[in-house]
């Protein structure tokens, strides 16, 4: 009897939805545990909690006295999600309180577990509404490369998105004012004219790079094991420049420092994104100078020129073999032919007395005696000039997606405004276009050419129309009156290009929806596999995983120069490739995603691999690099990158480590501390040692410790890395004690068995990266009603190998990213 | 890491060493278009925000009235004893926890024009109050080419929430237009710079000038039918993001009828910036030349600076102090840290001082610009450690084109709402708001001596 009601009510859901969500209606009669309640919950509550807990005292704003009742529990189910994970961390009740026996511990924390399980499948399954999301600048940017093939990145001169959530592409965050939409005028002008006509012609402009400098530890004998290219030591220099235009620029570069006399002209390289593309011998020795024992660089310059497509490039200009060509007195490697210089002679000057005489003369021998550093010639600043004869015209890519009618420019035939605009439109608005706005478009057109303007001016009025278009500018989801529908398989289309590539649906997807075949799972799951394959998905690691990890932090650190002299740009561009390429291994190699806490592997530069003290690394290019037992990295929790965000500028902190661990990976964010709690007092803190002393006068107070008792542990176990990811065995002459125990009992000494523990705890992290990549691709904060679909992907995440693009998979076919829930007050 | 660039012909930078640097025509320099001219002054008002706080101790003057004694952190502005006020005693009590915990710096920021106790969220819903300088802005839409600039010191990339579960929105801006929409600032000076004086493209003759003025209308009525046609199909959340892009159509229509009303050249008072110089001090120079200059021209009459964000963690090297400002406000009474926020806040008075500076030393109708505006300099928490939001740091500069006396120090009763000076500022000139955020009344002793 049962049964058949049950399968009546579900004929009336959508085919779809009953075919997806099934199991979650099918377990719902299940009555609930009262009996288990009474008997075993609530007396170990009375007599585990309510000492704190009660109505007077409600420490930590909670009275669990109030809970009298099975049903109690899941009405406040944030609450008691919070108390199961007190419980099983071992956080509660807290140290220097009896502990509970373990079995009835386990007994309660199931039985939590079960009725918060119960409760999700008793709820109606609930897709969730996505506001309409404006595209954010880096969706813009990729938008308009792929819809007109141009690059030249307009929006980062938009107003920064705000972010909630963690990530810069809610719906509800997404904000438009007028002062954006002035630029988004402005950009569409400039981006239909450079799609049709080619970029603007720009007038050269100066940029002057002047980074405060690494220091030179200055040394008077040469070396012969170092790194000839120059890149990774302090001599060189390094910037990233944003080229606005295809075309030739002057580089020029400004020397300082000195040299001994009778070296050979030293060798200065420039290198675009790691490769050298030109030398020049420098020689000073043809120029007049006050000293003669040493080559003085001081003010002296060296120009370069070169062609440079638009966009951001990494210019470095080095010296090659700092310590050959040396005269031969150095010692050094391949010394130099050149005849030294004649050495100067003493002259006593006339009317000065001979003690004068005398001391002059001891001063000058010293002098003369002296050795001439030989490693002090630098790269102090540069210079970046242009755009000189910049490339004009557009580009082929551009004229190919815009002109589809095949007729060449001034031949159009009658039709070719038509088919054009419905191009473009339908690709610009990712959907099929209507009738009447093609005509709109095509009007704008034919008004253009009655004013006397070209058909080309006309096709950029109709682009400049459409990039400014609410359709354009936000992905707005149709608004259906039903409870929960799926979304159309156009909306389908660019949740998928949005999430996995940042940018509009390809042809093929657009062609797939078009059909009407995009939702079925065969197609879905080639077209996820095809997606992430493309170079496209590279946007993943850029704005997901920049965002998750705080990498995008790493640009505005500004470490301590007194501190940390190592850290200058060149280390800083490493850390950041390094983390980038790392995630963009374990998309494209489809790794498990448990790579993210421990891996075998990095990829490292020479700069890089000097950092971590890992031999074997020679050149700028980044390459992936197996490591071994004693190198003390791998995984991301052990890259420079992360572990410089997650430190304050002047020295490490484990309360943020901890809290960066607790957020980002296990899923577990501390609260904000209560208001009236004493601040860590870290005036005190002089080394790690005394740093580790005040947090356990600071966990004494049981308010601080519910919290500190598990983020500090997991700060320790990093701090033989300090505030730039360097490793350390002291900190000033205090050995680091890097070693933890957790609330839970479990001790650790030193990041790996950290890490092995972080692994063990795998279900936390993969619920927390399911969490954080889901909240991104659907664009909104996730919500109790979203709760069942995190566990299922993450149980089926776990089933498949872990493997990242079954997580990817699965959140593409979940219930939130394929359907919606209708906004019923219209 | 950017500290110069400069519009160079290339014959200039092939010439090589020891040639002075020649600046050509700037694009810059091209006409843009401001409000007609006119004999009397207006009134401008600036708002001046810094974050974090300010060592009390060292701000607030011993004695009342005329006779008040410059205190370590106010002696860079000593040279404008007679055209500033410090005001003390004004309070911001909806900054306040009020039962919504910690998060202080996120209702500072966001009240301190406001008057609006935000509310606690850290997306979808955020919620504030319309700013101080946006209610005037409303009443210039007309007036001037920029109703208000939004102006920071701080790049806002942030990740995360901003401050214990609220929103970024509310550290990033002071300003908000309605209670839903903030007005971020603009950081870069040489966007601010293209907005108020424009990228004329030099070449276009007057005749396609005014064609593709005529296409862009005829491009935002478009969008503005379209947006119209598709309102009617979408859910309450659509439907407010739609409407925001619909005001933001309409503000810039208004916007271009009243260049076509008023077309008056101007030329601008400085050179086009080349980006965000990286010298603090320079920084925020640059972004107070930019003010200057929009005044100047008459481009905009309300203005905001926010020096940083709210609980900024911005490091100060460049005057011994390599911490994060934040951290270091809750120094827990440590000498050595207290000394490291009193830099912080000196430098930021000394900033300051440049920009009164500035403005005492540019003509302006009878007088200076100095002497036709009002700023108002402070931050929205007093004590930084504690994060006490009563008595508040704040300073009144300018004499509203002699409707302000300054010279002195007022202590007002304890408690006084701060939005009451902005209702006073705001009815100087003409805009007459019933109340703002949590204000009581006007304020008194302004303009008697």
């Amino acid at each position: 009897m049962r049964g058949k009601n049950l399968a009546r009510s579900l004929i009336i859901l959508s085919p779809l939805l009953w075919f997806a969500f099934a199991p979650s209606v099918r377990l719902a009669q299940k009555p609930q545990n009262h009996a288990a309640f009474d008997k075993s919950i609530q007396p170990f509550l009375a007599q585990n909690c309510y000492a704190c807990h009660n109505a007077q005292l409600k420490s930590g704003n909670l009275n669990l006295e109030k809970y009298q009742t099975a049903a109690a529990v899941t009405q406040d189910r944030e609450t008691w999600e919070r108390i199961l994970q007190k419980l099983r961390a071992g956080e509660m009740p807290p140290k220097g309180m009896p502990r509970p026996e373990k079995a009835q511990l386990e007994t309660v924390t199931r039985w939590i577990e079960d009725e918060l399980m119960r409760a999700d499948r008793l709820a109606r399954p609930d897709p969730g509404r996505v506001t309409a999301r404006r595209l954010n600048r880096v969706e813009y940017n990729n938008t308009v490369r792929d819809l007109l093939g141009v690059d030249f990145r307009p929006a980062d001169d938009f107003p920064q998105d705000d972010s909630g959530y963690g990530f810069d592409n809610i719906g509800d965050v997404l904000s438009l004012s007028p002062v954006l939409m002035e630029k988004y005028l402005a950009a569409a002008e400039k981006i239909a004219r450079t799609a049709l006509f080619g970029p603007e012609r720009m007038k050269p402009t100066l940029t002057r790079y002047h980074p405060p400098g690494r220091k030179i530890a200055s040394r008077t004998t040469p070396l012969f094991d170092y790194d000839t290219t120059g890149l990774s030591l302090p001599n060189a220099l390094h910037v990233t420049h944003r080229f606005p235009v295809d075309g030739e620029y002057a580089i020029r570069v400004f020397l300082g420092g000195v040299r001994p006399a009778g070296s050979e002209p030293l060798q200065i390289a420039l290198w675009v994104d790691g490769k050298q593309v030109q030398v020049k011998s420098f020689d000073p020795a043809g120029i007049a100078s006050f000293s003669i024992d040493r080559q003085d660089f001081a003010g002296m310059a060296q120009d370069f020129r070169a062609r440079m497509t638009a966009g951001d490039h990494w210019i470095a200009v080095s010296f090659l073999r700092l310590y050959e060509g040396l005269p031969p007195a150095y010692g050094g490697p391949n010394p130099s032919r050149r005849p030294l210089p004649p050495l100067p002679e003493f002259k006593p000057r006339p009317g000065e007395t001979p003690e004068r005489t005398e001391e002059r003369r001891k001063q000058f021998e010293a002098r003369r005696a002296e050795k001439v550093p030989v490693n002090e010639a630098r790269i102090s600043s540069l210079e970046i000039g242009g755009p000189y004869e910049q490339s004009l015209g557009p580009s082929v890519e551009s004229l190919k997606k815009i002109y589809v009618c095949g007729h060449l420019d001034g031949h159009h035939g009658p039709d070719c405004a038509r088919k054009i605009v419905a191009s473009l439109a339908r690709r610009a608005y990712r959907r099929p276009v209507t009738p009447q706005e093609v005509d709109q478009m095509v009007n704008l057109v034919t008004t253009a050419q009655q004013q006397g303007d070209s058909f080309a001016e006309g096709i950029g009025l109709a682009i400049e129309a459409m990039l400014v278009s609410p359709h354009f500018l936000f992905r707005i989801e149709k608004n259906r009156p039903e409870d929960v529908y799926p979304i159309s398989q156009h909306e389908l289309a660019s949740r998928l290009s949005y999430f996995i590539w940042s940018s509009m649906p390809d042809d093929e997807l657009l062609r797939a929806a078009d059909q009407g075949s995009l939702r079925k799972p065969a197609v879905l799951a080639a077209e996820v596999r095809r997606m992430l394959r493309d170079p496209r998905s590279r946007a993943l690691a850029e704005n997901f995983g920049g965002q998750w990890l705080e990498l995008r932090k790493l640009e505005s650190v500004t470490p301590d120069r007194q501190r940390f002299p190592e850290f200058e740009e060149y280390l800083r561009m490493s850390m950041r490739q390094e983390t980038e390429l790392f995630f963009d291994s374990i998309v494209r190699q489809d790794r498990s995603i448990l790579d993210f806490i421990d891996a075998n592997y990095t990829f490292l530069n020479e700069r890089l691999a000097q950092f971590y003290n890992i031999p074997g690394v020679k050149g700028p290019e980044f390459r992936q690099v197996l490591l071994d037992g004693d190198t003390q990295r791998g995984g991301i929790l052990t890259q420079a990158s992360i572990l410089t965000v997650s430190s304050y500028a002047t020295r490490t902190s484990p309360v943020l480590r901890g809290k960066w661990i607790l957020e980002n990976i296990l899923n577990a964010p501390p609260p904000p501390p209560p208001p009236g709690v004493p601040n860590l007092d870290e005036t005190k803190v002089g080394s790690s040692a005394s740093l580790r002393q005040q947090l356990e006068e600071h966990r004494k107070n049981a308010t601080c410790a519910s919290c500190h008792a598990r983020m500090d542990p997991l700060g320790f176990g990093l701090e033989n890395f300090d505030a730039i990811g360097a490793w350390r065995t002291h900190d000033g002459k205090f050995p680091i004690d890097a070693s933890g125990t957790l609330p839970d009992g479990r001790s650790f000494q030193g990041p790996q068995e950290l890490k092995a523990i972080i692994k063990a705890d795998r279900e936390a992290f993969v619920e927390c990266l399911t969490e954080k990549l889901l909240t991104y691709a659907l664009g909104r904060g996730l919500e109790r009603y979203d709760r069942p679909a995190v566990k299922q992907i993450a149980a089926r995440v776990a089933a498949s190998d872990y493997r990242f693009s079954s997580l990817v998979l699965e959140i593409a076919s979940s219930l939130p990213f394929q359907m919606r829930r209708g906004d019923q007050a219209q | 890491m950017i500290i110069t660039r400069k519009h160079l012909p290339r014959r200039t930078f092939l010439k090589g060493l020891g040639t002075a640097i020649a600046l050509p025509m700037l694009d810059a320099m091209m006409p843009a278009l401001a409000s007609p001219g006119r004999t009397q002054a207006p009134v401008r008002l600036a708002f001046v925000y810094v974050p974090n706080g300010i060592v009390m101790e060292e701000w607030t003057p011993q004695g009342q009235g005329k006779a008040f004694e410059f205190t370590r952190i106010l002696k860079p502005l000593e040279a404008f004893r007679e055209d500033l006020f410090v005001l003390s005693g004004l309070s911001d009590h909806n900054g306040n926890a009020l039962g919504d915990g910690p998060g202080d710096h996120a209702r500072a920021g966001a009240s301190f024009l406001t008057g609006v106790h935000c509310k606690k969220t850290m997306g979808a819903d955020i919620r504030n109050g319309i700013s101080a300088d946006q209610i005037a802005a409303q009443q210039m839409a007309t007036v001037t080419r920029f109703p208000s600039i939004e102006l920071g010191c701080e790049d806002s990339r942030t990740v995360g929430n901003c401050d214990s579960g609220y929103s970024c929105a509310y550290t990033n801006s002071i300003s908000w237009r309605s209670p839903t929409t903030p007005m971020p600032p603009e950081t870069n000076p040489r966007l601010v710079f293209e907005r108020l004086f424009g990228t004329f493209d030099a070449s276009l003759d007057p005749q396609t000038r005014a064609r593709r003025a005529a296409y862009r209308k005829s491009i935002l009525d478009m969008a503005r039918e379209d947006t119209r046609r598709l309102v009617g199909t979408l859910g309450p959340a659509d439907r407010r993001k739609i409407d925001e892009y619909l005001y933001a159509i309409r503000e810039i229509e208004t916007r271009i009828e009243s260049a076509e009303r008023n077309n008056r050249s101007v030329m601008p008072a400085m050179e086009k910036p080349a980006g965000i110089p990286i010298d603090f001090a320079d920084y925020v120079k640059l972004m107070f030349d930019l003010q200057a200059a929009a005044f100047q021209a008459d481009l905009t009459r309300v203005t905001t600076l926010m020096i940083g964000r709210e609980g900024s963690l911005r490091v100060y090297p460049e005057i011994g102090v390599p911490d994060p400002h934040h951290p270091l406000t809750h120094h827990r009474n440590n000498p050595e840290w207290i000394e490291k926020v009193i830099k912080i806040n000196c430098l930021h008075t000394e900033l300051f001082a440049y920009f009164l500076k500035k403005l005492k030393t540019t003509a302006d109708g009878d007088g200076t610009l100095l002497d036709h505006s009002m700023i108002v300099y402070g931050s929205g928490l007093s004590d930084g450690n504690k994060h006490t939001h009563e008595n508040l740091p704040v300073l009144l500069a300018g004499r509203g084109d002699g409707s302000l006396k300054p010279g002195r120090h007022i202590v007002y009763p304890p408690q006084t709402p701060m939005t009451n000076l902005y209702l006073t500022l705001l009815d100087r000139i003409g805009v007459r708001p019933e109340k703002i955020g949590d204000s009581t009344g006007k304020l008194a002793h302004l303009s008697d001596l």
